[in-house]
């Protein structure tokens, strides 16, 4: 079947199985910043933004998201080059297997909530796991990327 | 080669990775976005019984349906024993396993592999092919496993490549001996002997990449082969051996790896792709699920280890005895290596004892594999070992602490073991030319606020926080057997290209190697143009394992640095027509009294104009000794007395890794290690149900620790040189997993009363202690 | 999992037809566990144009759409006067906000999961099941009904009231399914108690109800009751014992949260 939606404020149009998975069109059609560390929605590696709010991509068919927006990372470089830059200065990166969804989530958590309190941090990250760094210092970094103006 | 240190600009100085950036941008760099377009994609079946010999088995369904290229069973691969353990040569590992056999030994083992033009026509053929199975009686307790009327390997053809202990048809993969002094006499004239057994789990890795290769031939129909691995160079070796096929038609390249720990140092599914590409000429590719991950993997090998010590009145220690039971699943790679640290990187913490003791087996069950994971050995070891000092100094009515400042290991001092054990052979003697063990336990006391805090302090009449310690140790690679290269090429306009075999996992080697060069160079790290970890194009380095990069490979990068420094100088005072012993080099200009050159012009030179060549150096090393990085570790967990419920407020650790090369990504080593140390310490369940499927084989089964669970680390560094490493480093990838099951064991026990001899240390645990208190 | 077709539904009716068709058609809710189970289904039926998204601040009650995702339940405004926000901190509670985004309000009923803790976060409340085909169902009463549901969850009314709620999930990590959650409730002087992840689906405790609604001041024993008539089981991720334990620590501390 085919869908239309937004990639990166590009419309595109795949043709999909009824059954196929966000993650897998995208990697399918070259967009392989959506890392699959689970495929069942309980890492966080394969987040992106659907109609600008982080979902699992693993879990949304693409069936469904007809005349929707996506984000991936490619649509945020500038601003992942800047999280980056927060994530080196607190040592926090590492494999950087789960950093594509981490820049997403941090994007969007700057974007939907002004002056987050640690627990609003924490709990709009926690859905992204880390096997590598020590978490404390990604928290630090992005304590630091919310505070840039 | 002693360095100021305060005089170093790159090196032990803030550098950002050199990587960090493009890969938050999403590059396309690890192995699966690396993948041809047009990969036939590679299935296992794999085996629903612990235990099972193949009666029959019909691929020919699945040979028919549309889109399926190929279906091998065991009657369609070499018959030839192999270790799928990335280790050196000769492998201390016992050649156990065969790429398919007749025989599967967990749940999850390999019984067939399908390749097809996608994934899902490779699923519905693994459908189609019928099994028929004799399933057998499986072993799933390991203290039942030795001489078990039930034999895992039965089979001919399994073999040691020198004698490890291997025994197997009594179920035994490994085993290890060694005593210095008399224990038993020395256990005898001690005032006190505690004795305790301790259990701990098989902890999964869980990188966040799973298993992932892909293959392809080129256009001299060699094949290529992209590996999430941490040993490539090994791989190689090993894959020709095993497949038959001459070292030079293969080539293994390592891109980004998502996160190893151990768990890719190891074949997962290499061989696979190379036979499916060797037979189909097409290229393929196999992607482990997640659920392959926990459950058709490694593990950490589960242990029993009972610990006796000895001591007298005043505290002094004078008898270890440790004896230990490792669990290594159905096939034993790294199965001695594993356990001898559980001796060789543990018991030389307390060196003052007269008689040390060390031995027990390694055997076989019908569980997932183990093999290696961060720490392997040394953090079951010190669990076992730092829990029964605290019980130790307890008995003897001293601060845990006193009595460790009084037994451990001090600067210029030895341990006999360094010489008896090493990695699956004999070890290497070593004086400590850099421990600063002293000052990492008195500056946690400090941060943690032990002498004010310790045992425990009350918040409320259901709250209590508890206070516990341990100490640890590690390596720094496996001395004679671990060899790391570097070749360095000067470039016109005076770039250099770096290469190495040295493998970046995500621990950041290929900046450290960068920081290095750069700084012997003086130059930027941004002028260092590294390339890692190709069979093809980089010199050989044995991968990343053992907490190795940062000594040998760094030390192979430092030594070819200061060859090609010595290099351009005799270059430009050739050029000059001076002497070089004239010549100053500062990074970009060479200087002799009145004359110059820059290194600019020069390289220009050399290959345009005047007296062309490249200039090029390569060089290797080998370590002669295997300096241990040290630490202090304390906690400060907070206790829930009704529930058993608690939080770690407060994890602190001082490391003695000698310089921090790269000082945030040092701290990102020792603290990554701590939070997966943490893991296991405190949440990270394994289980099986009774016919041996893996329950935990999902994130939603197996916790790994998420951000809610970790609350404050508090990581500094001793002031360390360690004259043997490059500008003064030591290792640092593996000593942060050590000390955390020790040290929540022992402030839960502070906290509570209740001492955990099994991990992970779960509330449920704990309750129960305080319930049978009560009673 | 395994679809042979995507349907867009056009209204309530047709979806209703469509889901009729064939056993092996399904509504598609957040999609979560509808992967993780790997079944194959003839069509799976969308509802994302029928305008279930919203939440509507009712005078005696607040209507959730079943296509409300959790996400936005817990940052309903409306929601979050509930109960001094006690549903909305249940809901919180569950996975990452990546995972909440996506996951609807309906679907976490529908699943009637024993992990649940959006059904144990709610059913100390007077809460309603608005189907389609019309019919009106407690969720208490949906909990307890035998066989599949064939009619289409379009709202769950939530009833206002005067008092405080409590919410409790005990946990391994952040990511995990409860080891058992308590929702304790104080509405207009009346004590509720649920238990749920026993490891069965939440249920109301009668026993220790009565007790506290007829002036029993000892919330040990309200405790007591709540674990003697509610059953508990072993699973790998805690002993019966334990649950048991954990349960009377909370449902006690509960009430001594909601009646401050």
């Amino acid at each position: 079947m085919l869908v239309t939606f937004y990639l990166n404020n590009t419309q595109v149009s795949y043709d999909v199985r009824p059954d196929e998975y966000l993650s897998q069109t995208l990697r399918s059609h070259g967009i392989k910043s959506v890392k699959v560390g689970c495929n069942e929605s309980t890492c966080g590696s394969c987040t992106l933004l659907l109609d600008d709010k982080p979902v699992m991509s693993c879990s949304v068919l693409t069936a469904s998201i007809e005349g929707k927006h996506v984000t991936t990372v490619e649509g945020i470089q500038e601003e992942a080059a800047k999280i980056s830059y927060y994530f080196a200065e607190e040592g926090a990166d590492q494999c950087g297997f789960c950093n594509t969804g981490y820049a997403l989530v941090v994007y969007s958590l700057k974007r939907t909530i002004k002056n987050p309190t640690e627990e609003q941090i924490i709990d709009y990250i926690v859905g992204n796991l880390c096997r590598c760094s020590g978490l404390q210092s990604q928290l630090n970094a992005i304590k630091a990327y919310l505070k840039e103006e | 080669m002693a360095v100021d240190k305060k005089k170093l600009k790159v090196v032990n100085n803030k550098t950002h990775s050199i990587d960090g950036q493009g890969l938050m941008q999403g590059r396309s760099y690890y192995t699966d976005d690396l993948a041809e377009q047009n990969s036939l994609v590679i299935k296992i079946l794999r085996s629903p019984h612990a235990f099972a010999h193949i009666k029959s088995i019909d691929v020919s369904e699945a040979q028919k349906l549309n889109g399926v290229e190929l279906v091998l069973t065991y009657k369609d691969v070499p018959h030839v024993s192999f270790s799928r353990a990335g280790q050196g040569y000769p492998e201390p590992s016992p050649h156990d396993k065969f790429i398919l056999d007749e025989y599967v030994r967990y749940v999850g083992d390999e019984v067939a592999m399908v390749a097809a033009i996608n994934e899902r026509v490779a699923e519905e053929a693994l459908k189609l092919i019928k099994v028929e199975f004799e399933v057998l009686e499986p072993v799933l307790d390991f203290e039942t496993a030795y001489e078990n009327k039930s034999v895992i390997h039965p089979e001919d053809g399994i073999k040691e490549m020198f004698p490890i202990g291997f025994d197997p048809k009594k179920n035994v993969a490994a085993s290890y001996e060694m005593e210095v002094g008399d224990v038993e006499k020395e256990l005898a004239k001690s005032d006190v002997i505690v004795d305790e057994t301790f259990y701990s789990q098989a902890q999964a890795h869980a990188m966040l990449e799973t298993h992932s290769s892909n293959a392809r031939l080129d256009t001299h129909n060699r094949l290529v082969i992209y590996s999430s691995t941490q040993t490539p160079f090994h791989m190689r070796r090993i894959m020709a051996t095993t497949l038959g096929l001459p070292v030079s038609k293969i080539r293994f390249i390592k891109p980004r790896v998502g996160g190893g720990f151990g768990g890719k140092q190891a074949f997962h599914g290499e061989m696979f792709c190379a036979l499916t590409t060797l037979r189909t000429g097409k290229p393929s590719k196999l992607v482990y699920t997640r659920e392959e991950v926990f459950g058709a993997s490694y593990t950490r090998h589960p242990m029993r280890i009972r610990m006796r010590i000895g001591a007298m009145k005043d505290g002094r220690i004078n008898a270890i005895d440790c004896r230990s039971l490792s669990d290594t699943g159905a096939y034993g790679e790294h199965s001695l290596t594993v356990f001898m640290i559980v001796g060789s990187k543990v018991l030389p913490l307390y060196n003052k004892v007269d008689a040390v003791k060390f031995g027990g087996r390694v055997v076989y069950t019908n569980h997932v594999p183990a093999g290696a994971y961060r720490g392997y050995g040394a953090i079951q070891g010190n669990y076992a070992l730092e829990a029964t000092v605290d019980i130790l100094a307890e008995k003897l009515g001293m601060d845990p602490k006193v009595l460790r400042e009084k037994n451990s290991m001090k600067e210029k001092e030895t341990s006999p073991i360094f010489e008896i054990m090493g990695e699956g052979t004999k070890g290497t003697a070593m004086i400590m030319e850099s421990c600063k063990l002293p000052y990492c336990i008195k500056r946690g006391a400090e941060l943690i606020g032990w002498d004010k805090k310790w045992p425990r302090v009350k918040v409320s009449d259901t709250k209590v926080r508890g206070y516990g310690m341990a100490i640890a140790m590690q390596g720094s690679g496996i001395p004679f057997m671990d060899m790391g290269s570097c070749s360095i090429k000067l470039n016109d306009g005076g770039s250099y290209n770096v290469t190495v075999g040295a493998t970046d996992i995500g621990q950041g080697s290929d900046t450290l190697i960068a920081q290095i060069v750069a700084e012997e160079l003086q130059t930027t790290v941004d002028n260092i143009l590294i390339y890692s970890s190709d069979t093809d194009l980089t010199p050989f380095d044995c991968g990343a394992y053992a907490s190795s990069t940062t000594y040998i490979s760094g030390n192979a990068a430092w030594r070819a640095a200061i060859k090609m420094r010595e290099r351009l100088i005799k270059e430009a005072a050739e050029y000059l027509g001076e002497k070089p012993e004239n010549v100053e080099f500062d990074g970009k200009i060479f200087t002799s009294k009145d004359k110059q050159v820059s290194l600019y012009d020069l390289s220009v030179q050399f290959l345009y104009n005047k007296n062309l060549h490249q200039v090029s150096i390569t060089e290797s090393y080998y370590g002669h000794v295997s300096p241990p990085p040290f630490m202090a570790a304390y906690a400060e967990v907070e206790v829930d007395l009704e529930t058993g419920e608690y939080d770690i407020l407060n994890y602190v650790t001082v490391t003695d890794c000698g310089t921090t090369i790269n000082p945030m990504l040092a701290r990102g080593q020792v603290e990554g290690g701590i939070v997966q140390g943490l893991g296991m310490a405190c949440f990270e369940d394994v289980k099986y149900d009774k016919k041996g499927n893996l329950l935990s084989n999902n994130f939603l089964g197996y916790h790994i620790p998420t951000h809610k669970e970790i609350h404050k680390l508090t990581s500094e560094f001793a002031d360390s040189y360690e004259p043997t490493g490059p500008f003064g480093a030591k290792s640092v990838g593996e000593i942060g997993i050590d000390t955390p099951p020790a040290v929540i064991c022992n402030a839960i026990y502070n906290a509570t009363g209740v001492r955990v001899h099994t991990l992970p240390i779960t509330p449920e645990k704990i309750l129960k202690g305080i319930k049978e208190l009560k009673k | 999992m395994k679809v042979n077709e995507y349907y867009r539904a056009s209204s309530l009716e047709d979806a209703y037809q469509k889901l009729q068709a064939s056993p092996k058609n399904a509504i598609l809710a957040g999609g979560l566990w509808m992967k993780k189970m790997g079944q194959s289904y003839d069509t799976i039926i969308d509802l994302s144009k029928l305008g279930l998204d919203k939440i509507e601040d009712k005078k005696d009650e607040v209507v959730v759409g079943s296509m409300v995702t959790q996400r936005d339940f817990e940052n309903s405004k409306i929601v979050s006067f509930l109960y001094a926000g006690a549903p909305a901190f249940a809901v919180r509670e569950v996975m990452g906000v990546n995972f909440r985004n996506l996951a609807t309000i309906g679907g976490s009923i529908m699943g009637r999961y024993p992990f649940s803790d959006v059904i144990t976060g709610l059913l100390p409340y007077d809460v309603e099941l608005e189907f389609y085909p019309a019919q009106k169902m407690s969720l208490e009463e949906y909990l307890n009904y035998k066989g599949k549901m064939n009619a289409i969850l379009v709202a769950v009314h939530i009833k206002k009231g005067e008092g405080k709620g409590y919410f409790k999930k005990v946990k391994t990590t952040a990511l995990d399914f409860p080891i058992v959650n308590i929702a304790v409730s104080k509405v207009s002087g009346e004590y509720r108690v649920v238990v749920g992840a026993r490891p069965m689906v939440a249920a109301r405790s009668y026993k220790a109800m009565e007790y506290l609604n007829n002036g029993g001041k000892d919330f040990a024993k309200a405790a007591e009751l709540a674990v003697e008539e509610l059953s508990f089981m072993d699973n790998k991720d805690s002993s019966k014992e334990y649950r048991v334990d954990l349960a009377k620590v909370y449902v006690r501390r509960g009430l001594e949260e909601v009646s401050k």
